[in-house]
């Protein structure tokens, strides 16, 4: 029988650890001053978490994982590389 | 890998005998149609506020009177408790979702309090900090300590968007709650609400850095 049931979670002791480990990233971020390149891979590290265990992809189809997270990933690079481009357009000769 | 188990939680517009009887295919991805649209509503909103903090980095790094004003304390223990305060409200939340998903109504109604408390809370600290910048001279087309006006312009665009975005989700996990609890919103409704939740969540992880920590003198 197929049923479209909610993906049941892994239960609050485990929430619980993923909690802790998540305060203890804030902590990090707090305490490893303020090099952009740690800071914002600390932030990637805390955001994968959260999408794993808080919001449940990880107990998901792998489907619905790679229909969203890497189009979000490819659009974030987009405007990371060629976003800073678009300003020099002003000064672009059209022909 | 897949972990769906049967009567995890049921979803009564999802049922089997339904799915049988519907000239429509099934979803793909195995998630009721208002969790999947919560999904792509999540994509869509990181990718507005992905294009804000892009948008804040390369205006500051092109900017090179960038102010600083932040300090550690109170701006950072602030930001910190801050942190703390939303952290834990997913796991209120969570807490929340576990209690619909076995049916326990009164215990649901108690996760969901403690969130939306939480949230409320969240968004005192924002608004008294937001207040004693107001009263040192920062706004969004003013720096009181000289240099760029951008720094007050994104600060306050971002961080109230995101606060926005907590008192919208406050809201809807109050009516949510209610909802459950006269058994007109099922379990269902509950995670995909919650779905939202982790995300604002979520965003703050990437806010409190970029934005507070870059900036401390």
């Amino acid at each position: 029988m197929t049923t479209m049931n909610a993906s049941s979670g892994p239960g609050m002791k485990v929430y619980v650890t993923v909690w802790l480990g998540m305060l203890g990233i804030a902590a990090a971020h707090v305490s490893g001053g303020t090099l952009l390149a740690a800071l914002i891979v600390l932030s990637f590290l805390e955001a994968a978490i959260a999408l794993r265990y808080f919001m449940h992809l990880k107990y998901e189809v792998p489907l619905l994982f790679w229909t969203l997270i890497p189009a979000l990933l490819l659009a974030f690079l987009m405007m990371n590389q060629f976003w800073a481009d678009s300003a020099r357009m002003n000064t672009f000769r059209f022909p | 890998m897949t972990h769906l188990m049967e009567g995890d939680v049921s979803d009564s517009a999802m049922t089997a005998s339904v799915l049988h009887e519907s000239p429509m295919e099934p979803s793909p991805f195995l998630i009721p149609s208002k969790k999947l649209i919560m999904w792509l509503f999540i994509v869509a909103d990181a990718a507005t506020f992905g294009g804000l903090l892009f948008g804040y980095g390369f205006l500051r790094f092109g900017s090179p009177n960038w102010p600083k004003p932040f300090s550690f304390s109170p701006n950072i223990i602030t930001g910190l408790v801050m942190t703390v305060i939303l952290l834990t409200s997913s796991l209120t939340m969570l807490g929340g979702v576990a209690a619909a998903q076995e049916g326990r109504r009164a215990a649901t109604m108690k996760w969901l309090g403690a969130t939306a408390l939480l949230g409320v809370l969240f968004a005192v600290l924002h608004l008294r900090e937001w207040s004693a910048m107001i009263r040192e001279g920062w706004s969004l087309t003013a720096n009181p300590l000289g240099g760029t006006v951008l720094f007050g312009a994104l600060f306050f665009s971002i961080t109230g968007l995101h606060l926005l975005h907590v008192i919208s989700g406050v809201i809807a996990i109050i009516v949510i709650a209610i909802g459950f609890q006269t058994k007109r919103l099922t379990a269902g409704h509950v995670e995909t609400t919650g779905l939202y939740w982790h995300f604002v969540d979520l965003v703050w992880m990437f806010v409190f850095p970029l934005l507070y920590l870059l900036n401390v003198h």
